[in-house]
């Protein structure tokens, strides 16, 4: 069961059932709780540990027990999102905690992962159950229909949920006073429908800003 | 249209975000109907409808710059949107405000501004690393943790600022039992005993409003441009950005210099 | 209360003749009326003091003592800011979280070892926070910082609480701490990682936590 404590921790109260969560991410707990460090193994190929274009791992541990546990990492705010059946695609470094029962997976984001430098791969998280995801200051969820697309910054883009399809758009151009190129900027545009969650900050994309 | 149980409280479309407020304390909608605003670059984080990014420097825009924007430098960190729809700005999830000005005028730490309405005129302050506001309409702006008012006579650690309304600008105020006196002399000559911290501050006296916020992590570094190289001007030295003061100057901890260097002024 | 939370980041302190305030250098933000900041050289309640302060900033630079008549604000880093009121109790609080606290308030050192023998001492080590940590006791208040924000855990008799060292930020009550490693804990760190142990706190009292494993 997962609550959030404040905007900023999750609390998941556990009567011997399991959560995985992101490594390191345990603030505190009580009652008795054992860890289990994941590996790609049994969650498929690649499961969730996430490529990046790094070389960096994102590691995942496995807690069980009877208690509450809490979880936070670097004061990020916390999302929790509950899915029923459909499929969470969301920046892995976003992704802190799923139920154990969710099955978690990569999926190839091809240009947007590049040009955001944050991997060549997206974590999905799909089934029945809640996952918490993180961004820097509170998600903002954005509904997506066919009368409304959306264009988002990609360093603001954390994560979305339901059918939507992606696009690139660049044409934002920037000229200086000095007559200075300024280059473009490319943003992401969400056709369908469906939900994207963006975070009121941009990490650093070499897509330019906007 | 499918519903997602439990996907955080709200969920926004163009019909429910707020127009010219904020969505939360961090994120802010702007909309935009034919109309246009300047934005710093880099703080749009999405947006429906239809619009236009243009740099500041793009011909049809020329007439709109002239009459809103008086900071050359600082120029090419601007962008103009126009076009119809709902607009979200934000700022490393720093808290964002709106501020309306009605007649009026409202200096501001050059990082602190995201975005303002034509309608009112910017231009560089005379204290190097701030901006003034003048005119009528909204502006809006970050600040780390919510902007606290404070009526003056106040004295306010120099990175604790956002900036002022109607003050006459501020003045430096130093310590004195810091500068002065056996224990300062002390210090001097031995470099021993440390300082507070706190020897320095500006100083708003007058009728006004003073917009502080809780940090001494300053906001990026946004430069203002350089003014003429005029005598008279104060920082008018006609130095690159990022220069420091002209080294030899002696100069107290947490003085204008270092602040200038902070913001690479 | 001399503390009034006037936002998640910011304090306002009400300085009056003959009471003293002490902070952390470099925290106040603004202040109105006449007030003066001293550097405590050797000051306070003499060496404990200095040892606080030397461990507030990691260095020679000591606490300020806050006097005078008028009002002052307090933030530090734009951390999170929690008041916490003692009426008799103990906080033990790590040095370099305190942005300000009452001179009403009795300030000492402690050995977070001493109840946990020798993995106490570890504890400070791995944690890099020191052997020490300071306890203020009395009447009065205290503002904590805190990277994001705190939550207080209850810690009852039959319920200890585990919390990760990184992320421990103060706690108060007839509480004991030793260190403990949970069920496969060890194994998923890494032996000889700094983050094998836990501070398992028992008895009854509140922990305070912050939402991140940064340390100050």
């Amino acid at each position: 069961m997962f609550r959030l404590q404040g905007s900023k921790v999750l609390a998941v109260d556990m009567t011997g059932d399991a959560v995985k969560a992101k490594n390191g991410s345990m603030v505190a707990y009580d009652g008795q709780m054992a860890f289990k460090k994941m590996s790609g193994g049994g969650e498929g190929i690649r499961g969730m540990v996430t490529r990046r274009i790094t070389g960096e791992q994102m590691t995942v541990m496995e807690v069980s027990g009877h208690g509450t546990c809490w979880f936070a990492d670097r004061a990020s705010e916390i999302n929790l999102v509950s899915l029923q059946g459909d499929k969470l695609y969301v920046e892995s470094s976003n992704l802190l905690a799923t139920d154990a029962g969710l099955r978690t997976g990569t999926s190839f984001t091809g240009l947007r992962g590049a040009s955001q430098g944050n991997g060549l791969f997206t974590t999905t998280v799909e089934g029945h159950g809640q996952a918490a995801i993180m961004s820097d200051g509170p998600a903002v969820v954005l509904r997506v229909s066919r009368q409304y697309p959306l264009t988002v910054d990609p360093g603001a883009y954390i994560a979305h949920q339901g059918n939507l399809s992606q696009s690139f758009q660049s044409g934002v151009t920037f000229r200086t006073f000095m007559g200075e190129g300024g280059g473009e900027a490319f943003q992401i545009r969400f056709e369908g429908d469906g939900l994207v969650y963006v975070q009121p900050s941009e990490r650093n994309t070499i897509a330019g800003d906007v | 249209m499918s519903h997602y149980p439990g996907a955080g409280p709200t969920v926004y479309d163009p019909m429910t975000l707020p127009s010219d407020d904020n969505v939360n304390n961090y994120t802010f909608c702007v909309e935009l109907k034919g109309s246009q605003w300047f934005l710093q670059k880099g703080k749009m984080i999405a947006y429906y409808g239809q619009m236009d990014f243009n740099g500041i420097g793009h011909g049809r825009l020329d007439g709109l710059v002239r009459t809103s924007f008086h900071s050359p430098l600082h120029a090419s960190d601007w962008v103009v949107a126009q076009g119809s729809g709902k607009m979200l700005l934000a700022d490393r999830a720093f808290d964002v405000n709106s501020y309306d000005l009605e007649e009026g005028n409202l200096t501001i730490r050059s990082g602190n501004l995201l975005a303002f309405q034509p309608s009112l005129a910017l231009k560089q302050s005379i204290v190097p690393g701030f901006l003034t506001l003048i005119g009528t309409g909204k502006f809006v702006a970050a600040s780390n943790g919510p902007v606290v008012f404070m009526e003056p006579p106040i004295r306010v650690d120099p990175q604790a600022l956002v900036g002022w309304a109607d003050c006459p600008s501020p003045c430096h105020h130093y310590d004195h039992g810091y500068m002065a006196g056996l224990m300062g002399g002390l210090r001097a000559m031995t470099g021993l005993g440390g300082a507070s911290g706190e020897e320095h501050q500006f100083e708003f006296v007058g009728a006004g409003t003073v917009l502080l916020q809780s940090t001494e992590v300053l906001m990026a570094e946004q430069a203002t441009g350089v003014v003429p190289s005029e005598p008279g001007v104060p920082g008018g030295y006609g130095a690159p950005a990022g220069q420091p003061q002209q080294p030899g100057v002696p100069r107290l901890p947490g003085q204008l210099g270092d602040l200038q260097r902070r913001f690479g002024l | 209360m001399p503390f009034r939370e006037i936002n998640s980041k910011m304090v306002e302190a009400t300085v009056m003749p003959g009471q003293r305030l002490f902070s952390q250098r470099g925290a106040m933000l603004a202040y109105k009326g006449e007030v003066s900041f001293t550097p405590n050289i050797q000051g306070g309640q003499g060496g404990v003091m200095s040892m606080i302060g030397r461990r507030v900033a990691n260095e020679d630079t000591p606490l300020m003592t806050v006097e005078g008549s008028g009002s002052v604000l307090f933030g530090h880093g734009g951390h999170h800011v929690t008041v916490v009121n003692l009426t008799g109790d103990t906080l033990f609080v790590e040095a370099d979280r305190l942005l300000a606290f009452e001179g009403t308030l009795q300030q000492g050192t402690m050995f977070m070892g001493s109840q946990g023998g020798v993995m106490g001492m570890v504890r400070g080590q791995i944690s890099g926070q020191g052997l020490f940590t300071t306890t203020l006791k009395g009447h009065g208040s205290v503002a904590v910082m805190a990277h994001g924000g705190v939550f207080e855990v209850p810690i009852t008799p039959q319920r200890p609480v585990h919390v990760d060292p990184q992320a421990y930020v103060a706690h108060y009550g007839d509480v004991r701490n030793k260190l403990s490693t949970a069920l496969g804990w060890r194994d998923m760190v890494g032996r000889g990682s700094g983050e094998a142990f836990q501070l398992e706190l028992s008895g009854n009292g509140v922990v305070f936590v912050q939402a991140s494993e940064e340390k100050l």
